[in-house]
């Protein structure tokens, strides 16, 4: 398996742990359906993804998931309290225009909120950053800074002090090292590759 | 012709390079006959108002395989009809209006599915409606033809499907008003539909497409041919229908299409610096061809009823709301919007999508770029396709994915 594939089952590994039998899942930013299929499989979720691209959803009806094309604040909007049982934000909230408004407006419209993303602390990116003083590529960001999406780099410590800002409670962290593999017992701001939070108010 | 890869209605296609007939070429249904189911007993609308018996006629393509569970019926626009694919004749200038979806290998594939579809209660292309012949008068209905709704063309679609034996519709398919009529059947018979792919339509329409049909009859009602609905078969509003026809056209397209076609190009006979007001731009001849040859297809009374019909529909009122009108459905629905469609716009679309999910439905929403309006649903498009062959048919992947 390539270094991407094994970095893609990590959210279908400790997610498909974290979501309940028989859930209505959101997935926000949910590309070609994979993580749904997963947990439609595993968890026999009713699950809906949101994109923006018009293939991405193509690929999702193709394989059976249900999703929708569109900016996800105004499909959060559509929903009353708590319609969904979860909402997922894999590696997405560093590509959103105003992270905080999708992730309060996520924590109304569903239960919990579970969000993955690639911590920018890592040791290694520290020393990418210190040594080559250039826009960080790696496995997961692959592109240059003129063919990327405009992206808002956070660390697990960033995201630990937005939810104490904002009285987000965090029930579930997993912080994983750069295999993503390993859980990361001590510093994760800065031994950690990745994190996992899952999240209510 | 093709219209900038729409194919739009009443415009020749021209023949095959090869000269080849067009009926056989590969993926064409080919020559096909439309047939008449009769039902001979009364027929109560929603208005309350009953007809002794009606006539539908139909198309259908393909098989029915064995245990009758591979129908897709297929549901037309305001002027559309039963004709959807092949050729009635090698001789036609132009086969069915959805040929491009539906054949065999493309993205409705007949060798899969058998396809149904018939003109609507209220047509004029050989179903009943106002131009039929009264049996108790012996003249046609004319303005005393009863009103009628889309629920009525679903009910009267569901005597046909229970003639033919259907029980069940792998799925409905319609865009516009034929999007209404494929919502209406999953909400109206849940156990029968199983699919549901509505494009470019809408849960009621908005004031401004309400007020654009309304110019249009009134164009029709305004000609004293009308002569309030009662005209003689071969004559009738000839000039209200056209105007009406070339106005409703435009709403069909899009500023950024048209002006793609049309431009401000003269005609070949315009005269340089004429003050004439004959037509001088190639797009007023455009939409004179339109009308004129819908005028010798399309009856006006016909016209003034189904456009009724789509100002009447409104799922909102009919049910309470949109969640409870969706609450009996079964099937899964994908609805596809068109960025550029003006009269039934993408936020139409969406909030159908948004509702069926909101109400617990297994429901997607996908939209496409093109620039070409609300008859965009008839767009030649790989995407489109490739969209409607995987809802259809669905891909079953072994999960590829191993912890």
């Amino acid at each position: 398996m390539s270094k991407r594939i094994e970095k893609r089952t990590v959210d279908m590994r400790i997610i498909g742990e974290w979501v309940e039998k028989d859930a209505r899942v959101l997935d926000l930013g949910c590309g070609r359906g994979e993580l749904l299929d997963y947990l439609l499989q595993t968890k026999q979720v009713s699950g809906v993804g949101v994109d923006l691209d018009f293939e991405r959803i193509a690929a999702c009806v193709r394989r059976g998931v249900t999703a929708y094309q569109g900016d996800m604040m105004a499909f959060l909007h559509a929903f009353p309290e708590k319609h969904f049982d979860r909402v997922i934000c894999s590696r997405t909230v560093q590509e959103l225009n105003r992270p905080a408004e999708v992730i309060l407006e996520a924590l109304r419209a569903g239960r919990a909120l579970t969000v993955g993303f690639v911590n920018h602390g890592f040791w290694k990116n520290r020393l990418y950053a210190l040594f080559q003083g250039r826009k960080l590529r790696n496995a997961v960001y692959t592109t240059e800074w003129h063919e990327s999406r405009p992206a808002n780099p956070l660390s697990i410590a960033d995201f630990e002090a937005f939810c104490r800002e904002k009285n987000i409670r965090v029930t579930r962290r997993v912080h994983l090292l750069g295999d993503w593999k390993t859980p990361c017992p001590i510093f994760p701001n800065l031994l950690a590759g990745y994190a996992l939070y899952d999240l209510t108010k | 012709m093709i219209f900038n890869g729409l194919v739009t209605d009443d415009v020749d296609i021209p023949p095959a390079a090869d000269s080849a007939p067009r009926h056989l070429a590969e993926g064409d249904v080919g020559l096909v006959q439309s047939r008449d189911f009769v039902h001979a007993h009364p027929f109560t609308l929603k208005n309350g108002q009953a007809l002794s018996g009606f006539t539908l006629r139909y198309e259908t393509y393909g098989t029915l395989n064995a245990t009758r569970t591979n129908a897709v019926l297929i549901c037309h626009a305001l002027s559309g009809d039963h004709h959807c694919a092949g050729w009635h004749s090698p001789e036609d200038r132009k086969p069915g209006w959805w040929n491009n979806l539906i054949g065999p290998g493309k993205a409705v594939d007949t060798r899969r599915f058998y396809v149904v579809c018939a003109n609507v209660l209220g047509g004029c292309q050989g179903s009943t409606g106002p131009s039929s012949i009264d049996p108790a008068t012996g003249r046609p209905y004319g303005s005393s033809f009863p009103f009628v709704t889309i629920r009525d063309m679903v009910h009267a679609q569901k005597l046909l499907l229970d003639h033919l034996g259907i029980a069940e519709l792998h799925a409905v398919i319609g865009g516009s008003m034929g999007g209404m009529m494929a919502l209406l059947s999953a909400i109206e018979f849940p156990h029968l539909v199983r699919r549901v792919l509505a494009m470019a339509t809408t849960a009621r329409e908005s004031a401004q497409a309400i007020a654009f049909n309304e110019v249009g009859r009134q164009a029709i009602m305004q000609d004293p041919a009308w002569n309030h609905g009662d005209y003689p078969r071969d004559g009738g509003p000839r000039v209200g229908l056209a105007i009406a026809r070339m106005m409703a056209h435009i709403t069909y397209v899009s500023d950024a299409s048209m002006d793609r076609k049309f431009g401000r190009r003269k005609k070949d006979t315009a005269a340089a610096d004429a003050y004439t007001l004959d037509p001088q731009f190639e797009v007023e001849g455009y939409l004179r061809h339109q009308a004129q040859s819908f005028i010798n297809r399309f009856d006006a009374n016909s016209y003034l009823y189904i456009s009724r019909a789509l100002d009447e529909f409104d799922l909102e009122q009919a049910y309470g709301s949109l969640e409870q009108a969706f609450a009996p459905v079964h099937a899964e629905s994908l609805v596809v919007g068109f960025a550029s469609d003006w009269l039934f716009p993408p936020e139409q679309n969406r909030a159908v999508a948004l509702a069926l999910l909101r109400s617990g439905k297994r429901a997607s929403y996908a939209e496409l770029a093109t620039d070409l309006g609300h008859d965009s649903f008839l767009l030649q498009s790989p995407e489109l396709y490739g969209l409607v062959r995987g809802f259809l048919e669905r891909e079953s992947v072994a999960f590829e994915f191993t912890i």
